[in-house]
């Protein structure tokens, strides 16, 4: 990823997709899909307290690590739909970056997906919840 | 007379709104709280742009026209409710009110071993505070069931809990299930044993005139937000010789007769427990809101919002994979409709409905025990108020189909 570029050049298709949608009802049935294409999933039988992000309002778990190339990996699983949409977005994202370079992300790929109304915090469905302990990850794991 | 409801939406400028989407908003989240109606804004902002000053406290003009204004409130709230101004006692809402109950009276009366029952249909206002109660004095809180089939309270264990019972505390109607209680029945069987009783009617009073004086009970507990009042307003209606045996939880000024550096003596009956500066304006507001509410028969208004609640539950019952909580449309159910969807999971429900601009409340609701009951985590609800329209729970009932149709 270049130093000017908010998100990694092979998201660009990922988000075009979304830009492409007629309205955001389509937006939220590509997201739907999404959630069925994660690279990584976290299934509820690894769901535990460790791994809970906190302060949703529905259930969202994550867990990270580095793989032998030394790129970051996340893993989540969520049981409403559209966090886990935006995870696996998230995923396919940021799996493979250093984790350096995950800890100082901004979520705009998000933001140019135009699903901003599941992005504000006080709807605490999980989103940012979920990218905040992504990063908080990242950054434990550059130590 | 039947209700104009075109009429009465034309006092509330909020239902004109459009959301950030151009979406039409359809408001379905009155159990939450109510949309207020222009005379109430009026209200609130005349105090502020032309008699804004302390109450009780001074000689001056604006002093003595809020001060008026403040007790005005009083007399006509008390008397909404069919009792006296000395009766009732300002609070935050309902919530600071049941805990007025618990740390004024309970804490001074009750003591170890002593019991107190609940219900599962409590809101976490009405369960908090005696879970406290228990660590704090020791006393034994017991739940009676909801039995899940009917949706109703369990009134055979309700009968078996009262045995040595000193308060009975009930929700006169579930936020969740919308479900009225039978607390005429409660209160008198709960008065036969001893017991003090305690109704929370925080969602009673948007559906029905609450009359305190002929219901005989020692406790309500009332908030202004859900019956078109502001925020940050309620009180407690606290029957005469249960006012005496209360002591104040919070102390200060106004509360006072007299202090030295050796000590203070108190106020008697209610402004014993009203103490700083008072809610001038949402006092105010929440008149306001009883004088516009004293145009309608309450018992008209419940019709209206239980046709609506019982034409959409039983459209949504076609909807498949929709499930009720709840029997909305039976006499005794107020506005509201909780439902999940089988597959599509509440928060994202929730999310899709908003795109449609229709807003529904998602969660828990403050009630987990029933929730544990029920056996779901969270759901949706809609819930419906005097203004809300059969157009609305049509058009909310097809876009819901649509929503099932496309994510399920
Ligand atoms: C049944 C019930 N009790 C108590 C409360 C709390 O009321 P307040 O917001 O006035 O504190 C609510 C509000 O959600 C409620 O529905």
């Amino acid at each position: 990823m270049g130093e000017d570029r908010l998100w990694p050049e092979h998201l660009d298709e990922v988000v075009e997709e979304f830009q492409a949608c007629f309205d955001s009802m389509e937006r939220y049935e590509l997201l739907f899909e999404y959630a069925k294409r994660n690279p990584n999933p976290l299934p509820p039988e690894e769901w535990d307290d460790d791994n809970q992000v906190h302060g949703c309002q529905s259930r969202a778990h994550v867990t990270c690590f580095v793989d032998e190339q030394g790129g970051f990996q996340m893993r989540g699983g969520a049981d409403a739909q559209i966090v886990q949409g935006l995870m696996s977005v998230t995923a396919m994202a940021l799996n493979g970056m250093s984790p350096q370079k995950v800890a100082s992300m901004e979520p705009a790929y998000a933001e140019a997906m135009g699903i901003q109304s599941s992005l504000t915090p006080s709807r605490a469905n999980g989103f940012l919840n979920m990218f905040k302990r992504v990063k908080e990850d990242a950054s434990k794991l550059s130590g | 007379m039947t209700l104009d409801i075109d009429a009465i939406r034309a006092d509330f400028p909020i239902l004109e709104r459009r959301l950030p989407n151009g979406k039409r908003l359809v408001y379905f989240d009155n159990a939450a709280t109510s949309q207020k109606p222009q005379c109430v804004i009026d209200a609130m902002s005349e105090y502020y742009e032309q008699y804004n000053s302390n109450a009780h406290r001074a000689n001056h003009t604006l002093a003595d026209e809020a001060t008026t204004a403040l007790e005005g409130a009083r007399d006509r709230i008390s008397s909404y409710f069919g009792t006296s101004p000395e009766q009732m006692i300002y609070t935050s809402g309902a919530t600071e009110a049941i805990n007025l109950v618990a740390y004024g009276w309970a804490r001074e009366n009750l003591s170890e071993g002593d019991v107190v029952v609940l219900t599962e249909m409590e809101h976490h206002a009405d369960i908090v505070p005696w879970q406290q109660m228990s660590v704090d004095i020791g006393i034994e809180v017991r739940y009676v069931p909801i039995d899940v089939e009917s949706y109703t309270l369990d009134m055979d264990a309700f009968e078996v809990a009262l045995n040595g019972a000193s308060l009975v505390c009930v929700v006169h109607t579930s936020n969740v299930l919308g479900v009225r209680n039978p607390v005429e029945e409660i209160i008198e069987k709960s008065q036969a044993v001893g017991a003090r009783v305690l109704i929370d009617c925080a969602q009673g009073a948007p559906h029905e005139r609450i009359d305190f004086d002929s219901l005989k009970v020692d406790f309500v507990a009332i908030s202004a937000h859900k019956m078109a009042g502001p925020t940050g307003i309620g009180c407690i209606l606290v029957r005469r010789d249960a006012m005496e045996e209360m002591v104040p939880f919070m102390t200060g000024g106004s509360m006072i007769k007299r202090v030295t550096t050796e000590g203070s003596t108190f106020q008697e009956g209610h402004a014993m427990f009203e103490t700083g500066t008072p809610r001038i304006a949402e006092a105010i507001g929440w008149g306001a809101a009883v004088e516009w509410l004293e145009q309608f028969d309450m018992e008209e208004v419940h019709e209206h919002i239980n046709d609506i609640a019982s034409w959409t539950a039983s459209r949504m019952r076609e909807i498949p994979g929709i499930r009720i909580y709840g029997d909305p449309g039976r006499d005794d159910s107020s506005g509201a409709v909780s439902f999940l969807h089988e597959t599509i999971q509440s928060q994202d429900l929730a999310l899709l409905l908003d795109e449609g601009g229709f807003a529904v409340r998602t969660g828990h609701h403050c009630a987990q025990p029933l929730m544990d009951a029920l056996g779901v985590p969270s759901t949706n609800r809609a819930s419906f108020w005097i203004y809300n329209t059969m157009d609305e729970a049509e058009s909310f009932v097809h876009y819901l189909q649509e929503i099932v149709d496309r994510f399920a």
